[in-house]
């Protein structure tokens, strides 16, 4: 039981910051892909990865620290015993974002009965296998995991290779 | 950290093809609204065609881009093509259902074989 504990504590990859500007969610996406570069996700795992850890940025640096700049998204990457989560964590407090969204429907938003915009959570819950939202005074988490062990291997290395 | 994207109108009978290149993000809105502009006129095509090929980053906002071109074409009764895009944005395209609005090709020469 101790030896699985052991085995299950979270192994830290990353703990990085980016600046609440416009666009830092490109940094963000390039420094989680390389820091999971070799946790077995495939290259379809990846991929969604990079783009819910994008989209979970924008939401920190525009929603939660108003793009000030001067304020910092926190980010880590941790590798537990089947899967890979990333935190990130602005300092926006407690806030209805992640729960009072619409759902968006093309067919209202072609019709005009919808903004065009409001897809960014609802991609984000559809990339990765889990999302949590926590929130501690001013400081404003959302966790992602993706399950590593796909069903093809090899595509880990593949993206490793690519990066 | 600036972002870019730069659109090239390529007209053809029948068809204007919009060939994106860079970021389809907040940053895109312009450069995508004027070559769309471009477009319109009394000999405007009836298709468009949006290559994706050249373009290595779209988010929530670029998404939300390509909702507005859907849209004004649909509303000057043009249809929409999309082609050049990669897995991974061809499974966001399915998971928004722009691919139910959007026919989806390999790469422009196919959506222009079957466009014009």
């Amino acid at each position: 039981m101790t030896s699985n504990r052991a085995e299950e504590t979270p192994q830290l990859l990353a703990e990085f910051t980016v600046s609440s500007e416009p666009g830092n969610e490109r940094v963000a996406l390039r420094e989680v892909a390389a820091a999971a570069a070799d946790c077995g996700l495939t290259l379809d795992q990846m991929e969604r990865l990079k783009t819910a850890v994008a989209e979970a940025t924008m939401n920190a640096i525009e929603h939660g620290n108003e793009n000030r700049a001067e304020i910092p998204v926190d980010i880590t990457v941790m590798r537990t015993l089947d899967a890979v989560a990333v935190t990130i964590t602005d300092r926006g407090g407690d806030r209805a974002d992640h729960v009072e969204r619409e759902i968006p429907d093309l067919e209202l938003k072609l019709r005009g009965e919808q903004r065009p915009r409001g897809w960014g959570l609802f991609l984000l819950q559809s990339m990765v296998d889990g999302m949590e939202v926590s929130t501690h005074g001013a400081l404003h988490t959302v966790r992602l995991t993706m399950r590593t062990g796909g069903d093809d291997g090899n595509e880990g290395e593949q993206h490793a290779e690519q990066l | 950290m600036p972002s870019s994207c730069e659109v090239e109108v390529r007209r053809l009978p029948g068809t204007v093809v919009l060939v994106m290149r860079g970021e389809i993000d907040a940053s895109a809105s312009q450069p995508l609204q004027v070559a769309y502009a471009g477009t319109l006129g009394p000999d405007m095509a009836t298709r468009v065609v949006l290559d994706f090929t050249e373009v290595d980053y779209m988010n929530s906002t670029g998404i939300a881009l390509i909702v507005g071109v859907l849209a004004q074409a649909r509303a000057e009764h043009r249809t929409v093509a999309a082609s050049g895009l990669s897995e991974h944005y061809r499974q966001i395209f399915e998971i928004t259902r722009l691919s139910d609005f959007i026919q989806i090709f390999a790469d422009v020469d196919d959506a222009i074989a079957i466009t014009t």
